[in-house]
């Protein structure tokens, strides 16, 4: 009896800090699906549909390159090619196949994630720059193949799809349905992201960040892990690639090059390794600071080196600093300890 | 032999001597600092552009040229360094010397400067190629027997010999090559026994980008081909040939990047030339999975 007393006797910043939680979490949806669609709706242009799209799935993108390279610490200079992998799987299924976004999306993404898995056999024992550079090669490759294997992906030329989303038989045509089902995919991918990272599993990928010999000698999988953390994430890739055919109707090779896996790299960075909101923010700032400056000339690319260099150099910790690993951790000793939490385990309280 | 074969030989040969152009300076860097040099690529596309524009202002001989562009290629290195590196030695303890997320930072920090600076070449110069002046192509044809190769393969071939004893000689008969092996070998314990290791960085970064912008402005003679995105590719295929080569084996890097070239050259002649670029990156591949060591590296942890 006492005992269950005392889990449930909790320090009072526990509860308020999840409030505040809830709180942030009721804005974003918020945001995203009665605010935003009512300004898409006011102005009602194709531009800012497809802006606020954009930015959605690349949102995702750096969503899911946060798992591998903030949470897991593993430099991954290919993410692009998974995204075009997804992309033409959900193309090519629509384009020739008839198969429409019920089935299209969830095989984009496990096509991608099969695909990073076979490549995840034998690179996934190679460390800190090998690795960057084995990933570099695999992208490489693969954009190679989407650009040259004329007979299946119609190369340069790129594929085009016709007709809206089908979901389950029910024919989305209009741009705020688009928008709305592109919307609720990325936001449970995020959710799913998050939960996978705010926990024990989460911790443990950060553990082979910090050091992975460490962690292989307190009994973690270490190869088991980065192979998770690397499929995972192509999944969503994957996914973000689906998407980007669906709302575009139009993908080519040059979509998915080396420029766009350090741009999805960019976000992370510049958002703060490690930080899923950081990520989240960095990606918004890179899809929407070249909109803005669109005046000025074509600078995307320039600005986007800019900007990683500098937030490289002056912003370690990025946009969003990394929220404490050990905050979860705190919070099970608060239930487990009363006021183990009050002492601090970890930095920056 | 058809001579057909052989004339392709040639050609894989000569692409080689291009890569192996780029590595040696690649190679370098990385030995010393541990760190890849993503900009790279960058250094030789300044090179090249700062030879065309001599080029066109004053029209002066080639060796000015070369001259010019070695002097160019040392302010490159230096610059680069300061920028890209430098920041990130600011923490000298053990423990930041071996941190990854130290290494990657430069890692980052260069990749990050090497798009600002093509991207704003782009913005200048725009993507296209330039125009290169017809004479001072390196081009002309000599028949050797059945082969036919041009003067630019043998200015290519003796610029990449010299260079390669060149550097054997500074590494290990002066004092400076020796103060450069003992950082590549121990920052830490080179530092404790007196070497300015600042300044056998500095020094390292500019021998490099020397090397770097000269292969920039041979390969864009040689070929009549000068955009600002022209570094991309060398610096893949010398960074696959640093790494088949062992990493900090600047001999082996040469060999593995005429390996490379000769390969290309037979897979464009069996295949097709859009296949091409798969050799270097399945090269790499098979290197990381089956040598860890590099086919002439010395042990080395990297698994």
């Amino acid at each position: 009896m006492s005992e269950t007393d005392t889990v449930t006797d909790r320090p009072a910043s526990a509860p308020k800090a999840r409030a505040r939680a809830r709180l942030l979490q009721g804005g974003i949806l918020l945001l995203l699906f009665a605010l935003l669609p009512a300004v898409l709706v006011w102005f009602d242009r194709g531009y800012f549909y497809q802006l606020a799209m954009l930015a959605l799935i690349f949102v995702l993108l750096a969503g899911s390159l946060h798992l591998v390279t903030g949470v897991a610490g593993l430099l991954h200079l290919g993410h692009a090619a998974f995204y075009g992998v997804g992309a033409y799987i959900a193309g090519l299924l629509a384009a020739d196949h008839g198969i429409g976004f019920t089935i299209g999306l969830p095989l984009a993404g496990l096509g991608a994630a099969a695909i990073a898995f076979l490549v995840a056999l034998p690179t996934m024992r190679l460390v800190s720059i090998y690795f960057a550079v084995a990933t570099l090669a695999i992208g490489q490759m693969l954009f190679l193949v989407m650009q040259n294997w004329v007979a299946v992906t119609k190369g340069p030329n790129g594929v085009i799809l016709f007709g809206g989303i089908d979901l389950f038989g029910l024919e989305i045509g209009s741009r705020l349905g688009i928008y709305y089902v592109v919307a609720v995919v990325v936001a449970v991918s995020i959710w799913v992201i998050h939960r996978l990272t705010d926990s024990y599993y989460g911790n443990a990928l950060r553990s082979l960040r910090e050091d992975d010999q460490c962690a292989g000698a307190m009994g973690l999988d270490t190869v088991r892990l980065k192979m998770e953390a690397f499929t995972i994430a192509s999944f969503f890739a994957g996914i973000a690639g689906a998407l980007w055919a669906y709302t575009t109707g139009y993908i080519s090779p040059v979509d998915f090059d080396f420029f766009e896996s350090i741009l999805i790299l960019a976000m992370v960075v510049v958002g703060g390794l490690g930080s899923l909101p950081g990520a989240i923010l960095g990606a918004l700032l890179l899809i929407l600071l070249p909109e803005v400056l669109r005046d000025v000339g074509d600078v995307r690319n320039m600005l986007v080196g800019l900007v990683m260099f500098l937030s490289i150099l002056f912003l370690p910790k990025g946009l969003f600093g990394e929220v404490p690993a050990l905050a979860l951790m705190r919070r099970h000793f608060d239930a487990a300890w009363p006021g183990a939490g009050e002492r601090r385990v970890g930095w920056r309280g | 032999m058809d001579p057909y074969y052989v004339q392709q030989l040639a050609i894989g040969l000569s692409l080689g001597m291009i890569y192996a152009l780029m590595a040696i300076g690649f190679t370098l860097i990385f030995g010393v600092l541990n760190v890849v040099n993503f900009a790279h690529g960058e250094v030789y596309s300044i090179g090249a552009f700062a030879g065309l524009l001599l080029i066109t202002a004053f029209g002066p001989p080639l060796l000015a040229v070369f001259l010019l562009v070695l002097a160019v290629g040392a302010a490159t290195g230096f610059g680069l360094e300061r920028l890209a590196f430098r920041p990130f030695r600011r923490f000298s303890d053990e423990a930041s010397l071996k941190s990854r997320a130290m290494r990657e930072a430069t890692l980052m920090s260069s990749l990050a400067l090497s798009i600002f600076t093509r991207e704003a070449m782009e913005l200048v110069f725009g993507s296209e190629f330039q125009t290169v002046p017809l004479d001072y192509l390196i081009n002309e044809p000599i028949a050797l027997g059945p082969v036919t190769i041009v003067t630019g393969d043998i200015i290519i071939f003796v610029a990449a010999a010299v260079m390669l004893g060149g550097l054997q000689y500074l590494l290990t008969r002066t004092a400076t090559g020796r103060a450069i092996r003992a950082v590549s070998n121990n920052p830490l314990g080179a530092k404790y026994v007196g070497i300015n290791t600042n300044r056998t960085i500095v020094l390292t970064f500019v021998i490099g980008s020397m090397m770097g912008a000269l292969a920039g402005i041979m390969v864009g003679l040689y070929y009549g081909a000068i955009f600002p995105a022209m570094g991309f590719t060398p610096a893949v295929k010398a960074f696959v040939a640093m790494v088949m080569g062992g990493l900090s084996s600047i001999p082996g890097a040469v060999i593995c990047a005429l390996i490379i070239g000769v390969s290309e050259s037979l897979a464009t002649t069996f295949v097709s030339s859009v296949w091409a670029d798969m050799v270097a990156y399945s090269f790499l591949l098979l290197t990381l999975v089956l040598f860890p060591q590099g086919l002439f590296g010395k042990g080395r942890d990297r698994v």
